[in-house]
């Protein structure tokens, strides 16, 4: 437990040298907002994965002799299903006039397809709780049916999206490993020199019957301070960085990824404040560990 | 004013749950028993010293430098260990505590030195508080304790100037107001008037005097031949490793030999 006097002294020490805190700190601010930004890309890689991991559609292709009659019944099969959203149809003839609009430079090549390039299809939007292995099955009970050609759920496409996102996330971890390393360095180093300048002291403190506890009781509650303050100083900048990038490309990220870009949660910046601490306060309990006897 | 009643009225700093035995009260203050000490092997420091010291006693412990007064000042707070034998502080085996017994030792030893060991960034009164805070006192009574101190080492009222900027007299009077402000049993004070002019010195060894009026049994380094001529006080003589005891205080020739009386 600290005890009003440990933090008394702790506070004494830090105002004495407040120039090698103020430094120390900014270092560690500095190394917790790459800490800070690797923890907001995975956030927002999350967020993403979490957008796109489920297709949340599938297209039935419809064979070319089907009947409009066996199309509805489809249709209204279908809207039946637990979790289908909705239910569009997309003849062949409005699929090529869509696929031409956003190609419009491909004009003349568009038009020489064959009609088979192009087969009508009934658009399935399903609601994201609805998992893939029951979109598979719906998809396999849907393949039986006579006028279906064939179901795409768009797994592939989403597996791979996944892999590559999970990819993201741990390079992101790795870099956080490396930022933790260095957080602990800042923090042993400035500890050592606070110290190393407050030598003295210690052995006065020594000398005067202090045991180990009461002399590095202020050294760890100045590194947990000084871890605290440097996450927290790096989160309010990143959090004004984070500000001036989404106001400016706020409208790109949507269009290109589907989502608006958000910051770190509370419960995560709550955490990277709490690590703070404690990695301040084990990286100075590690540079007192040698704490020479007088 | 002295708080101490005498050398009985002692009331040593303990660890939790530790007992303080009657009988110490009763046992010679510090008892050296063949202490041997060496830096390098092949030549000891102090060769089986022997020495008992008793309670209220003022002792000089004089010599040559590097004879082993400092040594042997530095064995009994704890800051070396002995090679062999034993030093007994209250009857307790200084060299055989364990080292989380240290700081409970040291509690009941006050230490003045050459160099004054203060902390120049603290002010006086924080230089002098540090012996009670590591004691975890109330606020008001190491606030109190603190003044009496001062005010016994004559540096009443100058509680908020900071060390590093006094005189070295001054500094001397805040390192002895540390030393007794715990009320120890023992003061050790390792050459302390070495920095000081001869009559700022005649003050510090006064100071350490009025101290031991007290009850305080004070162990007074120093190699000052002028202090011990003008207090003819029980000497201890370290030459060559080993200690000479001189109770009633010796002569110096005009060579720096020392002279013991007829």
């Amino acid at each position: 437990m600290i005890s009003l006097s440990t933090t008394l002294r702790a506070r004494r020490g830090m105002m004495r040298e407040w120039r090698l805190h103020a430094l120390s700190i900014f270092s560690l601010a500095v190394a917790f907002v790459c800490f800070g930004a690797s923890l907001l890309v995975v956030t927002n890689l999350r967020a993403l994965e979490d957008r796109w991991a489920h297709a949340g559609r599938a297209s039935v292709y419809l064979k070319d002799n089907a009947a409009a009659d066996d199309i509805e019944s489809v249709k209204q099969a279908l809207l039946r299903v637990n979790g289908v959203k909705q239910v569009r149809y997309v003849s062949g003839q409005q699929a090529r006039l869509d696929f031409g609009a956003s190609q419009q430079e491909r004009a003349t090549a568009l038009a020489s397809l064959p009609a088979e390039a192009f087969p009508s299809t009934l658009e399935v939007e399903v609601v994201p709780e609805m998992t893939d292995a029951e979109l598979v099955d719906m998809a396999a009970k849907l393949q039986k049916l006579p006028s279906v050609e064939d179901v795409e759920t768009y797994q592939a496409w989403t597996e791979r999206l996944s892999r590559l996102i999970r990819g993201g996330v741990a390079a992101s971890a790795l870099l956080a490993l490396v930022v933790l390393g260095a957080v602990l360095a800042v923090v042993g180093s400035t500890i050592r020199l606070a110290l190393q300048r407050r030598r003295t002291e210690v052995e006065v403190l020594k000398l005067v019957g202090a045991t180990d506890r009461f002399v590095k009781g202020p050294y760890i509650l100045e590194g947990s301070v000084q871890g605290a303050m440097g996450a927290l100083g790096a989160t309010g900048l990143l959090a004004i960085l984070f500000m001036i990038v989404r106001g400016r490309l706020d409208g790109e990220f949507v269009n290109l990824l589907g989502l608006q870009p958000q910051f770190l949660p509370w419960y995560l910046v709550t955490a990277l404040v709490c690590s703070g601490a404690v990695l301040g306060a084990l990286a100075a309990m590690g540079s007192l560990r040698k704490l020479v006897l007088v | 004013m002295s708080r101490s009643e005498g050398p009985f009225a002692f009331r040593p700093a303990l660890r939790a749950g530790a007992r303080f035995s009657r009988e110490a009260k009763d046992r010679p203050i510090l008892t050296f028993e063949s202490v041997y000490k060496s830096y390098r092997s092949g030549s000891p420091v102090l060769r089986g010293v022997h020495l008992t010291i008793e309670r209220g006693e003022f002792v000089f412990v004089t010599g040559p430098s590097g004879a082993g007064k400092s040594t042997m000042l530095r064995l009994l707070y704890r800051s070396e260990t002995v090679d062999d034998g034993r030093i007994l502080f209250l009857g307790k085996d200084v060299a055989r505590l364990r080292d989380d017994a240290v700081p409970f030792l040291r509690r009941n030893i006050g230490v003045v030195f050459q160099d004054f060991k203060l902390v120049p960034a603290w002010s006086v009164y924080e230089n002098v508080a540090v012996a009670l805070e590591v004691l975890s006192l109330p606020t008001r009574l190491v606030r109190t304790r603190v003044g009496e101190a001062l005010e016994r080492v004559g540096l009443s009222g100058r509680g908020n100037d900071l060390a590093g900027v006094l005189s070295g007299g001054e500094q001397q009077r805040v390192a002895i107001a540390r030393a007794i402000v715990g009320e120890p049993a023992l003061i050790l004070a390792d050459e302390p008037t070495g920095n000081l002019d001869p009559q700022l010195a005649i003050d510090i060894l006064g100071l350490f005097e009025e101290i031991n009026e007290g009850g305080t049994t004070v162990v007074f380094a120093t190699h000052d031949r002028t202090l011990l001529e003008v207090r003819p006080r029980r000497v201890v003589v370290l030459d060559e490793g080993k200690a000479l005891d001189v109770p009633q205080g010796i002569a110096i020739d005009s060579d720096d030999h020392y002279r013991l009386p007829n």
